[in-house]
């Protein structure tokens, strides 16, 4: 798996000044592609142009500007509620172009045919240098030189406002500059557009310097979030293809099991339906979507699968990963924040704490479940339209499924419900079947899966389990701290419609299987306690669970969610940093600030302890109780850096022991991204991660048998309600001396978790070391 | 055949008797503001107005509504022209409060939940027309066949955003 967030976050890398660029000559070639300045040079990659899509390497494939000065930008990267490409990016854009917010008109965004550069939904302002900006400094540079030639004034002598260049008493606005003109500027391009991670242009065009900016850092509005308010906007939901037929998936009786007789349709009661079987395939298609949901439903029932038990059941889990997974396939991976040697500091411990920390399967659980509308048509070519994070990768999985290439397949991309990462890898389930299912109905057809579907068929977010030994001194300091983390691959890119047909698909999870589908398990967590002299950490991963003994090789799959991997290795480092800092009689806060060098993580830490009226001691609380009905209170803290930002949360919960009910009070967060590029965009994907946390703390796991999942809807995989959510308060430390802007919408729904369960710890002096904290647990837990 | 009266117009629909209503919206009368979430009567996300009452139409059989007053996320400007004698070439330039409160709080992330919100939010202010953060709760909560339910955790800003079309709904009456 990939571990981004150790990637330095280096915005624009060893850049030539403006003025050096001026200086070095400013050839950048407008009209032909050979050659150029300085910076055009070095590892640029020429990518051959499939059928069906744009030249990534002219700029105009990325941002159009137009004789009336309006201009559009274009990006792989689909919406997926986090806002950023109809207001980050264009702020970007905006800023690099020295035009208003408001002369970038369009955003296209996700369609294969009509973006240049794939990629999943994730890491959107690219470390601080997402690929639209880069874009952007290259087209400003074309620009100025096409504005040198008109006015006949040398570049550096060049001023630009409001997309309007003057210099030497003239001036020109950048519609004009491009007005009847055939204007064609190369870039440098590498990667691969069908993967993961999708195409990056290199180089180093120089970039505005931050202390000029004047878009970023505004609150500018969502153009998306008018027209779905409005009822205006199409959804991938709402497409709808002349002869299209409704079509509901007969799903296999578990993850193990093979068609033994597929049901026939009672054709009394639904005349125009139709069964497709393909391999274990099988789908029902008819003219109407309420035929379709009731004849599916009838066919399931007619339909013999055989019967398969080969997973561990949930109440075993852990004894399973413990006991049976084979950890020695794959090699241990090491963090890059390894030193010293923490035997010797153990064996001489002051004092000590072991521990195991568990965290259980959880679903993406989008609040639609998955859909697409596929058109096979007669010549091949294959038109998809869905909602999906990575439309180019999905591309290449259904091309590799008919074998064919990836020229022949159109992804038309739609909003949709968020999937958290789910279909970052290419797909989300419903896609490769709608194409099964258009291929053999001749037809287009809509595949849409129901809610259980949906909870039982798709991927999830891997479990895992952490040992921790940590040493502290006889000053109270950490002198050594050791953590071994278990999970099974994080991501299985197959789709399931290809495996379950029998048709090609990438290999199963392996330790050869690719960057982020192999089952090595990579340290994502990047290491903020520095002045911690003897550190080790290890990952070890493993197959998926029941992947290797289930006839259709599924068993329970795993996808990236939302802090992919990362949640998984926070939660336990930072229950434990709560508990260590207990065994010293310190305050978990102070504590974190006296073993953090950084002072971007002090600033938060700080900010979070101020925000939430944090009183510092050590915990427990020195009432603590763990018996009554009556509510205990307590408080927590947790800590993480992820893609360049800095987070800390303080959870104030109360729980009742007899009941084991928790409930988060008050919940304070403070985010340092270091450019705070929308304010209030930023804060609302702050709130909402927040949410997403306190859920995944409290209610969120995945329920199984030895056969398949058992968890089939809201009730079975409670999320919380509005009576649910606390007080919040999101402070943002706009931090531009950092020079760049890392992520926000990821992050937030990891750091609850550790603060609530050091919280439950606060106020009843017992440590539950499971995840989620729900309340038969929480009984449990405190009537030991 | 079934007569329908979603948004003010009479609508004549050839649907079985059993059909969820939240299919002949989306698929024959191509009223899409209701998304499919469950099927279940369990998120909201398909919520509409039935006779002024929030209802889950992924449950409701069309024939069960024939005839009742039936409002989408696309009939909340005219609901709100009619309530304020608004003329009706006026109301279509307009949005309801709720929609505007929804855009100036910039609430909704992924938005597939958010019509039941809206609905929802409409539904409450008709009846109490300043509600308490712990009504609002309550409402969002407890007043349907199942909490309203948003994936994205978007709960504080429709609280915010419930209050402030509050606050444009009296400024307008």
């Amino acid at each position: 798996m990939a571990t981004m967030s150790e990637k330095p976050a280096k915005a624009f890398g060893p850049t030539l000044s403006r003025r050096q660029f001026v200086k070095a000559g400013g050839a950048l070639v407008v009209g032909f592609s050979l050659a150029g300045p300085e910076f055009l040079k070095g590892d640029s990659v020429k990518t051959a142009t499939l059928k069906n899509s744009l030249d990534p390497t002219l700029a105009n494939s990325w941002i159009e500007i137009h004789p009336d000065n309006t201009i559009l930008i274009r990006t792989g990267k689909s919406d997926f509620g986090q806002g950023s490409t109809f207001t980050a990016y264009r702020q970007i854009v905006a800023e690099e172009l020295s035009v208003p917010f408001e002369a970038i008109t369009t955003v296209i965004a996700g369609d294969t045919d009509r973006t240049p550069d794939g990629s999943g939904a994730f890491d959107f302002l690219g470390h601080g240098t997402p690929n639209i900006r880069k874009a952007a400094a290259y087209t400003y540079q074309a620009l100025l030189d096409l504005a040198s030639e008109r006015l006949a004034v040398s570049k550096d002598k060049l001023l630009v406002k409001d997309g309007v260049v003057s210099g030497g008493g003239k001036t020109i606005s950048f519609g004009d500059l491009v007005r009847n003109q055939q204007l064609k500027l190369t870039i440098p391009v590498k990667g691969d557009l069908t993967s993961i991670f999708g195409l990056s242009i290199e180089g180093n065009p120089p970039m505005k310097p931050v202390s000029q900016y004047s878009v970023i850092g505004k609150s500018f509005k969502n153009s998306v979030i008018s027209s779905k308010v409005a009822a205006k906007e199409t959804w991938a939901t709402d497409v709808r293809l002349p002869g299209m037929l409704h079509a509901r998936i007969v799903h296999p009786k578990s993850l193990g099991s093979t068609l033994v007789s597929a049901g026939q349709v009672d054709k009394k009661k639904f005349p125009n339906a139709q069964v497709i079987v393909k391999g274990n395939l099988l789908g029902v298609v008819a003219p109407t979507e309420w035929e379709a949901i009731q004849a599916a439903e009838q066919v399931a029932g007619a339909t013999k699968w055989t019967d398969w038990k080969g997973l561990p059941g949930n109440d075993k889990l852990y004894q399973y990963l413990r006991e049976e997974a084979d950890w020695s396939s794959a090699p241990v991976e090491k963090s890059k924040a390894v030193k010293g040697d923490v035997g010797p500091a153990l064996g001489s411990a002051h004092r000590k704490h072991a521990a195991t920390y568990q965290l259980s399967y959880m679903k993406h659980a989008p609040i639609g479940p998955t859909m697409a509308v596929a058109d096979v048509q007669a010549d091949g070519t294959v038109h998809i339209y869905t909602h999906n994070q990575n439309p180019q990768a999905l591309r290449g999985e259904i091309a590799m499924m008919l074998r064919t290439t990836p020229d022949h397949v159109i992804v038309h991309s739609y909003p949709g419900p968020g999937h958290y990462g789910r279909s970052n890898g290419g797909n989300a389930g419903a896609e490769d079947e709608a194409v099964l299912l258009s291929q053999a109905a001749g037809k287009p057809v809509r595949v849409q899966w129901m809610r259980a579907d949906d909870m039982q068929w798709s991927t999830q977010s891997a479990a895992a389990f952490s040992d921790v030994q940590i040493a502290v001194d006889a000053n109270g300091k950490l002198a050594a701290y050791q953590i071994d983390h278990y999970m099974p691959a994080m991501q299985d890119d197959r789709p399931i419609g290809a495996v379950l047909a029998g048709l090609p698909a990438m290999s199963a999870p392996d330790v050869h299987s690719g960057d982020v589908t192999s089952t090595v398990n990579g340290i994502s967590d990047p290491w903020v306690y520095a002045p911690v002299p003897n550190v080790v950490e290890r990952g070890h991963g493993t197959f998926q669970v029941g992947q290797k003994v289930s006839p259709l090789a599924v068993g329970l799959r795993d996808h990236s969610m939302r802090t992919p991997g990362q949640f998984q290795q926070n939660y336990p480092r930072e229950l434990a940093m709560s508990e260590a800092a207990a065994l010293a009689g310190a305050d978990a806060l102070q504590f974190r600030i006296d073993h953090a060098s950084e002072e971007r993580a002090v600033g938060v830490l700080k900010a979070v302890r101020d925000a939430s009226g944090w009183d510092t001691r050590p915990s427990p609380r020195t009432d603590a109780v763990s018996t009554g009905s009556t509510p205990v209170r307590g408080r927590g803290v947790s800590l993480m850096l992820r893609s360049g930002t800095y987070w800390a949360c303080v959870c104030q919960i109360a729980v009742i022991p007899s009941t084991g009910i928790v409930k988060v009070e008050k919940y304070t967060i403070a985010v340092d991204p270091g450019i705070v590029v929308n304010p209030v965009q930023l804060k609302r994907n702050v709130e909402g991660g927040a949410v997403m946390g306190i859920s995944h703390a409290l209610f969120e796991e995945v329920i199984f048998d030895e056969s398949g999942i058992t968890t089939e809807d809201w009730n079975s995989y409670p999320i919380p309600s509005m009576s649910d959510i606390p007080e919040i308060k999101v402070v943002l430390l706009n931090n531009p001396k950092v020079g760049t802007y890392g992520g926000g919408s990821e992050a937030a729904n990891a750091l609850a978790a550790p603060a609530i369960a050091a919280a439950l710890y606060d106020a009843t002096g017992k440590v539950l070391r499971r995840l989620p904290l729900k309340p038969a647990y929480v009984q449990g837990l405190l009537k030991a | 055949m079934v007569t329908l009266n979603v948004n003010g117009v009479r609508r004549e629909v050839q649907a079985p008797d059993d059909t969820p209503l939240l299919y002949v919206l989306r698929n024959d009368l191509e009223l899409i503001g209701p998304q499919f979430g469950c099927g279940l009567a369990q998120c909201g996300a398909c919520a509409v107005l039935v006779n002024g009452k929030e209802a889950r139409s992924c449950v409701t059989p069309v024939a069960s509504v024939a005839n009742q007053e039936i409002t989408t996320l696309e009939g909340l400007p005219a609901r709100w022209a009619k309530q304020k004698g608004i003329a009706a070439e006026q109301a279509k330039n307009i949005l309801h409060p709720v929609q505007q409160a929804w855009i100036e709080e910039q609430t909704p992330q992924c938005g597939f939940c958010q019509n039941g919100m809206m609905i929802k939010a409409t539904e409450l202010l008709e009846s109490n027309p300043n509600p308490t953060v712990a009504q609002i709760k309550d409402a969002f909560t407890n007043s349907g066949p199942s909490p309203n339910l948003c994936r994205c955790g978007t709960y504080i800003a429709i609280l915010e955003a419930v209050q402030h079309a509050a606050t444009i709904m009296a400024k307008r009456s």
